[in-house]
């Protein structure tokens, strides 16, 4: 893999919590990487598990689900459902052979500005490691 | 037309590297746990030793799914594919073929299908005679049906013992043959056995329909509610369509990913609920029982209004896989009960 | 022990009823070791039921099977019960119907089969090939014995039944009305032996064997459509808008095809191995349905298909659920 690989990272940020410690992160001029694509949901209970799919095939090499902390979602229990289905659907990517490391999830408060840093450290770090997604990609070597 | 040729069965590999040079090789292969036609490389491991692969041949002139052109979005011009290569199917089933000609009715039925003719003019069809027929087989149920059938064939080969015989059927076969180094002329004695063994083969059929009358009397028994009763059971699926030789329906869409788009057709299956969903949400067959006979309607009755052939050509496919067991000739039989 | 006699007299009561369409058994099939589903409505019609090792389908899915057409104006529509034979596995699909309210506990009349173990039709043609006449089985204390045009050949039940019959922990139905003879010991136990195996090679080496697995699949969708809990009116693999899984058959829609099938059955799946049975390429579906079966015990203790007062899995939380690989 080359030395200039950059990975590209699909985010689904709830807009109550993890947007917010994003955006903090943002206005308080923390320095993170820039290789990570956000996706504004309402609540990580929307986050359809296919999404992580989808954006595999569609170029991500690695996905996020982040959300309000446990018993702060904003709609009382979006982040509990989230968490079932999250679970299922990393084992079974896993399962199949996706490499655990980019399949993500993680809690970040709207004044976490620092842990979402954080975050987007660990798994820019993690998917340089790994390298580009390839296995299920849906791309045009298939066309 | 020159006479029959045989092969040493130890020279099959080097006969296949033959036909490969120049040509893309259509050959039976292990794909996981199934056999089926896929081209043949450096490292494939072709089968000839079978009853019939489970998906049919058709894929080797109309693929599953097929690129017509790409696109760019935002721009005005569209990207056809490459031209096909040359390209041979070999190990082909008699019935299969017989299935091939059929379709080729279909697709130059108003004008050609520039698509599927490109690539079935180009292919040369090397079958495989069918010496141990399966036990739902019954293509002798057709006018020029049968395990050595040579209709839609361009070289008929015949295992024997340590040899294969190749008789050319069609000029085109003969000149592919006529291109390969590795055969020799076949002994009278030789083409005697294989003439014996095409004759024990067709003995071994075990089921059989007389076709006599059904495409006249279908339409007859529209509102029956025979229908009903032999489509109770269907789930729905693709199996019997997919694994048909002879149905060739397919859907067109476009897929973008991005900027970059392409307009492909895939198989498609009248089996399916939305085959004939409108975009209104009427569907002109909202149940299994239309779907079910329209299946039969269109082998049995359509096609031969329109081709003058029955479009099935009896290789027990549909049967051997349909996993509630519907069971083409036995729906034939009580259509002719009906009758 | 299996009463054909009583099974039939049963059935015949029951299509006798005023508030019964028809009950949905099984029945011999055309040819060699099938047998196909059969709906009697009347009670002559009863007579052509069976059970026998031979028995595989999942009829439950019938249940949800049938299109819902709108019903004529001034006609009423049609409220009567649909009686249904179940082995043990087939009942749990009707509990989990009733657990998503697929399915009103009046709305079926559930006949009881207690079940020994149900063939794979796939091995028993290797073993006997080349079978046209229809052959006939049943169940000897630990073997299945066939009944072939030259005799009759006993065979070990390790040697033709399923996996998913081996390792069976429900053979006796889990909700019926009526119960048809008395209940099997059950046999099996389950440890997850393959899932586990495949769990322990890396990354690369699981891809590599679903890979191979994912491109022969022909996306004829007999898989979905057999599985009696795939009944969603409206599949999300069928929609084009948003198009979720391209219709293009290549190994990444494959992928994102069989996720999403596995994935909307995690915590549904009843393990009746009917996906399984009906794949045309043999792609072994159950692995990747037992793999999640695996999760959803262990991590959240849960079976579906057991208890019709459950809720179901994805509908519910516990606040304390595992969550060590959340950052
Ligand atoms: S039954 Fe098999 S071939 Fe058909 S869609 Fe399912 S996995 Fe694919
Ligand atoms: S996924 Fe397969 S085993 Fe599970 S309920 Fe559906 S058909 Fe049965
Ligand atoms: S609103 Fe943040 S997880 Fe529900």
């Amino acid at each position: 893999m080359s030395k200039d690989y950059e990975p590209n990272i699909v985010a689904f940020l709830c807009n109550w919590c993890s947007y917010a410690g994003a955006d903090l992160a943002g206005t308080s001029r923390v320095q993170y990487p820039p290789n990570i694509n956000i996706i504004r949901v309402m609540c990580t209970g929307r986050v359809n598990p296919l999404f992580l799919v989808n954006a595999f095939q569609q170029g991500a090499d690695s996905v996020l689900v982040s959300g309000c902390h446990p018993g702060d979602c904003h709609y009382m229990e979006g982040n509990f459902y989230a968490r079932r289905r999250f679970t299922l659907m990393k084992e079974l990517l896993e399962f199949i052979g996706v490499d655990p490391r980019r399949v993500n999830m993680s809690w970040v408060s709207a004044s976490e500005g620092g842990k979402f840093k954080d975050v987007v450290e660990k798994l820019v770090k993690d998917a340089k490691d790994t390298g580009p997604f390839e296995q299920f990609r849906r791309n045009k070597i298939n066309w | 037309m020159m006479e029959g040729m045989k092969l040493q069965k130890e020279k099959l590999n080097d006969f296949l590297d033959g036909l490969r040079k120049e040509k893309y090789l259509f050959a039976p292969q292990k794909e996981g746990e199934s056999l089926q036609f896929s081209p043949v490389s450096e490292e494939s491991q072709v089968e000839l030793d079978f009853q019939n692969t489970i998906i049919p041949p058709k894929n080797a002139v109309f693929p599953q799914t097929e690129t017509l052109f790409t696109y760019q979005i935002g721009k005005l011009d569209i990207e056809l594919p490459e031209e096909d290569r040359e390209r041979v199917v070999l190990g082909i089933r008699p019935c299969d073929a017989r299935a091939m000609e059929i379709i080729d009715r279909l697709f130059s039925w108003d004008e050609d299908d520039p698509y599927y003719f490109d690539k079935r003019n180009k292919a040369a069809l090397i079958g495989l005679a069918c010496l141990e027929p399966c036990i739902n087989c019954f293509c002798t149920s057709f006018e020029d049906g049968g395990p050595a059938s040579t209709a839609g064939l361009d070289v008929l080969m015949t295992a024997a013992e340590d040899i294969f015989i190749l008789q050319p059927v069609t000029e085109k076969g003969e000149q592919l043959l006529s291109e390969q180094d590795l055969l020799e002329t076949a002994s009278d004695d030789e083409m005697k056995t294989v003439e014996k063994s095409h004759a024990e083969a067709a003995e071994k059929l075990q089921r059989k329909i007389d076709t006599e009358g059904i495409p006249q009397g279908l339409p007859g028994l529209w509102e029956s509610p025979l229908w009903e009763k032999v489509s109770g059971s269907c789930l729905g699926c693709g199996i019997c369509t997919y694994l048909c030789p002879t149905c060739h329906c397919f859907d067109i869409q476009d897929e973008v990913e991005g900027f970059d788009g392409r307009r492909c057709r895939m198989w498609d299956s009248c089996m399916f609920g939305e085959y004939t969903l409108h975009a209104s949400g009427h569907n002109p067959r909202p149940t299994r029982r239309e779907r079910t006979r329209n299946r039969i309607n269109h082998k049995y009755a359509y096609f031969v209004d329109k081709f003058d052939v029955i479009a099935c050509v009896g290789c027990g496919r549909c049967i051997n896989y349909c996993p509630v067991n519907i069971d083409i000739l036995n729906i034939l039989a009580q259509v002719k009960e009906e009758l | 022990m299996v009463d054909l006699e009583k099974l039939r007299q049963t059935a015949k009561d029951i299509v006798s009823r005023d508030d019964v369409k028809h009950i949905i058994g099984w029945k011999q099939g055309t040819y060699g070791f099938r047998v196909e589903p059969h709906f009697a409505a009347e009670p002559d019609e009863a007579d052509a039921l069976t059970f026998s090792p031979l028995c595989t389908n999942n009829l439950a899915t019938y249940l949800t099977l049938a299109e819902k057409l709108p019903v004529p104006r001034g006609e009423e529509p049609d409220t009567r019960k649909v009686a249904l034979m179940v082995k043990g596995c087939d009942s749990r699909a009707v509990v989990q119907l009733l657990v998503e309210q697929g399915l009103t506990r009046e709305g079926v009349y559930v006949v009881g089969c207690p079940c020994s173990g149900v063939v794979d039709v796939k091995k028993v043609e290797k073993m006997f090939p080349d079978i046209l006449e229809p052959a006939q089985a049943y169940w000897k204390n630990d073997q299945i014995v066939f009944q072939l045009p030259d005799g009759e050949k006993e065979v070990s039940r390790e040697e033709v039944l399923p996996q998913k019959c081996l390792l069976c922990r429900y053979p006796n139905p889990v909700i019926y009305d009526e119960l048809l003879w008395d209940e099997v010991k059950a046999w099996g136990s389950e440890d997850y032996e393959d899932v586990k195996e495949l769990e322990a090679k890396s990354p690369e080496e699981r891809w590599d064997f679903w890979k191979d697995k994912f491109s022969s699949c022909l996306r004829c969708y007999s898989c979905r459509n057999v599985c009696p809990m795939c009944y969603c009116e409206d599949c999300v693999l069928d929609r084009l808008n948003p198009t979720w899984t391209f219709r293009s058959v290549n190994l990444s829609e494959n992928t994102s095809y069989h996720l999403a099938r596995a994935f909307h059955l995690a915590g549904r799946c009843i393990e009746c191995g009917e996906c399984e049975r009906v794949c045309p390429v043999d792609i072994p579906l159950m692995k990747l349905n037992r793999k999640l079966y695996k999760e959803v015990v262990e991590r959240f203790d849960y079976e579906p298909g057991i208890d019709p007062e459950a809720t179901p899995l994805q509908a519910s939380y516990r606040p304390d659920d595992e969550e060590d690989f959340i950052l």
